[in-house]
């Protein structure tokens, strides 16, 4: 495979020229979708861009993006990348402190915000950023008697560059035309479970190199539609909505608010759905305790169809041909059951729907492909630039896949995944020491500890740094266990424990809503989280779905004692990250009291 | 606070308003002056008289004296409907929405009064019909998006919260596009974040729409936050008017109003 040698803004020129008024994007608005059409798209990449340099962005200065997704997040990202800047998404939801770390790390001369509360939040740090130059506001609403003159408004910019297009309407092009394939497209800021969050360079060239190379898992064409829902910020969703989209030309669309972001869903049923094992849990748990709470009649349907839709789920993975009884069980098993389940999700179209970000447990992709979508699980990093692993032709359960075309990907003696550097990141920004202790000898290392299997399928067995080794010397990895518990509808979060120690305990976060239904269903009063935490019969309603995973698992893998936390995990207690994942060593310090009661 | 200060020009006067009701005066000779594009609350006890002058302005009961002008003509002893017509909405204290219906039927059920179309044309669906439909519609989503209502379109008002019922019933007078709005105890019953976002509402209202308020209100610190103006009423009577400042170090309010929290309060 050749490295493609252009970069995004010069991608987008080529798409407006070749889709001229086709759909680009959709976005909701006033209870309608509106499209965008390409010409529109580059329409306002080109003036936004050149109302950036009016304002005295040059090449390699650094524009930050702090808001909810929505086209106006995309624009600017290119924009920057127009002028060779380079663009770094910071996530909306977090707080001021967060927030002035990335701006000031990064050393941002702009920040485009998205509303008010984002306005807020920089002009009660701004004192502290001596960089800062501007605060470009998408939606003004509230914002009329603001004073400070920073800010400034996202079409007051785009108004500056118009007028400069039409002064010289060559220049956008030529800024265009200087873009560097190995130039720095963005900062993407990990989220960080350990320490503060680190900025990861990804090159225009090595991260499209890998997206052609997944593409070949996806294959996307330009009739796809996809809802942008997951935080742009993230590489994944980056890849997705902005970058992905400049390649193969399919339309991308921006819910109305992230309170009707399911109900959108709903409404465009994409053909391709990307989520994080949270969103898929969540999902699962949904249907499960819906069953629970309808007639008789459905509850029976379900429990019937469910073993077809298992047997069948197992044929489709293999990809091995369906006999043709189960073709006609299944088939009726869809209509009256699975094809309702499917419209409910969103999922009607869906044609491929893609987990990763974390691991996910299997359980749950089988029940996605028990309903006839056909759900794969992907392995990347950041640091990879989002180039990793996926199933090419059959899905095995637990397996993140091959590796793909772009990535030159092998195994430490220790099993450590380790990536040729040529595709990979280019560094942390400003954070030598760390890069220098990933990137070495030519080789990413991954810090991710996996295995193949006889057929070259890859299996992630955990984080090098969680994997536990108890007081027996037996290595053990406890995503694979959290997953498995995290399969209950009534757990939210599990944190498996237990280095060093004679057996494993578990930290076990409540999913409130479907505990909080249970309890009303068995007349169990209750107040709010804290009271369902300290109930015993929550407790035992606990253990007995805690009994139900050991029994899957070997002996020194069962979870021996768990202990239901009394507060919910908040990203804003720094227990957990932007993107809801768990800080072990947080929490593991925070309930260090709690643990060591386990183990007397 | 409002922050509009272009226009001083006085938008609603009422000058020597005095209703009784059998024996109870409830209003006695009351006047006052609201500028165009201020927020002026009324403040007083229970039983004082707020909703009454509400009642008075909007139409719902005539004074037996005095009169009420706004923008220069005179409205008192008209309709309500001719009332709302010439740019005063109202929000109730208590809810007053279908509730069987959806947000989004019960906002433009507000907009009644501006469909120009007859019953023929209504039941075909033809020409002028369709068009203020769909005119009507867009301004309703321009207020569905003002108050974040978009994920609730659909949803019957009778099952949403109260906090959330407040808001339609905000968004309801909103869609009559008023120039003055008259809003009864916005906050009563919420907690303390319900409160500060409709704070900010109607702050937006006020700013954005460039719309005059008149807040009748018993949370202290909310009237105080966002008025520019203030009335106490006692027994039907004006007991004194003006800035918060003024208001909260006035001796006679202190006495008849603030004087009795404080002592609740201690």
């Amino acid at each position: 495979m050749e490295k493609p040698n252009t970069t995004y803004p010069k991608l987008l020129v080529e798409k407006a020229r070749m889709y001229q008024n086709r759909v680009a994007m959709r976005e909701k608005y006033k209870g309608i979708w509106q499209e965008i059409s390409w010409n529109t798209y580059l329409e306002a990449v080109k003036h936004f861009s050149l109302g950036l340099a009016e304002l005295g962005m040059k090449a390699g200065d650094h524009l930050s993006i702090l808001g909810e997704n929505c086209p106006q997040w995309v624009f600017a990202d290119l924009a920057a990348q127009s002028l060779r800047g380079i663009s770094v998404g910071i996530y909306p939801t977090n707080s001021e402190d967060q927030v002035k770390y990335i701006l000031d790390h990064s050393r941002s001369r702009f920040v485009v915000v998205g509303d008010q509360e984002q306005t807020d939040k920089v002009l009660a740090i701004k004192d502290d950023l001596r960089m800062l130059r501007n605060i470009i506001v998408i939606d003004m609403k509230g914002l009329r008697h603001y004073d400070d003159p920073m800010i400034i408004s996202f079409g007051a910019v785009e108004e500056m560059g118009r007028t400069a297009d039409r002064k010289n309407p060559d220049r956008f092009y030529e800024l265009v035309a200087q873009t560097d394939p190995e130039d720095v497209a963005f900062l993407i800021y990990t989220s960080g479970t350990t320490g503060p969050p680190k900025g990861c360079m990804i090159p225009h060239q090595n991260h499209m190199f890998n997206l052609y190379g997944v593409n070949e898992i996806f294959r996307f064409t330009d009739r796809e539609s996809v809802v942008s829902y997951l935080p742009l910020c993230h590489i994944l969703e980056r890849g997705v909505s902005v970058c992905i989209p400049l390649i193969t030309g399919y339309t991308i669309n921006f819910a109305e608010s992230i309170e009707t972001v399911q109900e959108n869903i709903h409404e465009i049923s994409p053909t391709f759905f990307a989520a994080v094992p949270r969103i898929l849990e969540k999902m699962h748990s949904a249907i499960q305790i819906k069953f629970q709470d309808t007639t008789r009649f459905k509850h029976f349907m379900y429990n019937l169809w469910t073993p077809v839709g298992k047997r069948v789920a197992e044929y489709r993975m293999a990809k091995k041909p369906l006999p043709w009884r189960w073709r006609l069980l299944y088939g009726l098993a869809y209509l009256s059951i699975f094809r309702t389940l499917r419209d409910k999700m969103g999922l009607l179209k869906c044609r491929l729907l893609m987990s990763g970000g974390a691991p996910i447990a299997p359980e749950i992709l089988t029940f996605f492909h028990s309903l006839g979508v056909f759900a794969i699980e992907m392995w990347a990093l950041t640091e990879s630039c989002g180039g990793g692993t996926g199933p090419h032709h059959e899905i095995k359960p637990g397996s993140v896949g091959q590796p793909i075309a772009s990535v030159n990907l092998k195994l430490a003696d220790d099993g450590e995944i380790l990536i040729k550097d040529d595709s990979v990141f280019y560094g942390y920004y400003r954070d030598p020491d760390a890069t220098k202790e990933v990137l070495r000898d030519g080789q990413l290392h991954t810090g991710d500890v996996g295995r193949y299997d006889e057929d070259g399928h890859l299996y992630i067995i955990d984080r090098k740094k969680d994997i536990i080794i108890t007081s027996g010397g037996k290595n053990i990895s406890p995503s694979e266990i959290e997953n498995k518990m995290k399969c209950s509808p009534y757990i939210k979060e599990a944190i498996v424990l237990g280095d060093r120690r004679r057996y494993l305990s578990a930290l076990v976060q409540l999913e409130y809503d479907n505990v909080g239904n249970w309890a009303q269903n068995h007349k169990i009063p209750y107040t709010n989280y804290k009271s369902l935490a300290r109930d015993p019969d929550v407790y035992e309603l606990i253990k007995q779905e805690v009994e139900r995973v050991n029994q899957t698992l070997a002996r020194v893998e069962t979870v021996k004692k768990f202990l239901i936390l009394e507060k919910e995990l908040d990203q804003d207690d720094e227990e957990l990250t932007a993107t809801q994942k768990v800080k072990r060593k947080v929490i593991a310090k925070r309930f260090q009291k709690e643990v060591e009661e386990m183990y007397r | 606070m409002a922050v509009i200060e272009n226009n001083h020009c006085i938008q609603l006067q009422v000058t020597d308003l005095s209703i009784s009701f059998g024996g109870i005066q409830a209003l006695n000779t009351i006047s006052l002056a609201v500028n165009n594009g201020e927020i002026y609350s009324i403040i007083g006890p229970n039983g004082a008289g707020k909703t009454t002058l509400f009642n008075c302005i909007s139409g719902i009961y005539h004074a037996q004296e005095g009169s009420i002008l706004f923008e220069s003509g005179e409205i008192m002893g008209m309709k309500p409907h001719q009332i709302a017509q010439r740019g005063i909405a109202r929000a109730f204290q208590n809810i007053e929405l279908f509730r069987g219906m959806t947000v989004l039927d019960n906002l433009m059920s507000a907009r009644g009064h501006a469909m120009r179309y007859g019953f023929l044309r209504a039941a075909l669906y033809l020409g002028r019909c369709s068009q203020e439909e769909v005119r009507c519609r867009d301004e309703v989503e321009e207020i569905i998006e003002f108050l974040d209502l978009q994920n609730l379109r659909k949803s019957p008002v009778g099952s949403l919260s109260y906090g959330l019922q407040k808001r339609v019933e905000l968004g309801r007078a909103l869609a009559m596009r008023p120039k003055l709005l008259l809003i009864d105890e916005p906050v009563s019953g919420m907690n303390m974040e319900e409160t500060e976002d409709m704070a900010r509402y109607m702050l937006d209202i006020n700013e954005e729409m460039n719309i005059t308020i008149i807040l009748v209100e018993h949370e202290m610190g909310l009237v105080m936050d966002l008025s520019d103006n203030v009335m106490v009423l006692n027994f039907g009577t004006k007991i004194a008017e003006g800035s918060p400042q003024e208001i909260a170090q006035d001796p006679q309010v202190i006495k008849a109003y603030l004087g009795e929290t404080l002592q609740l309060s201690a």
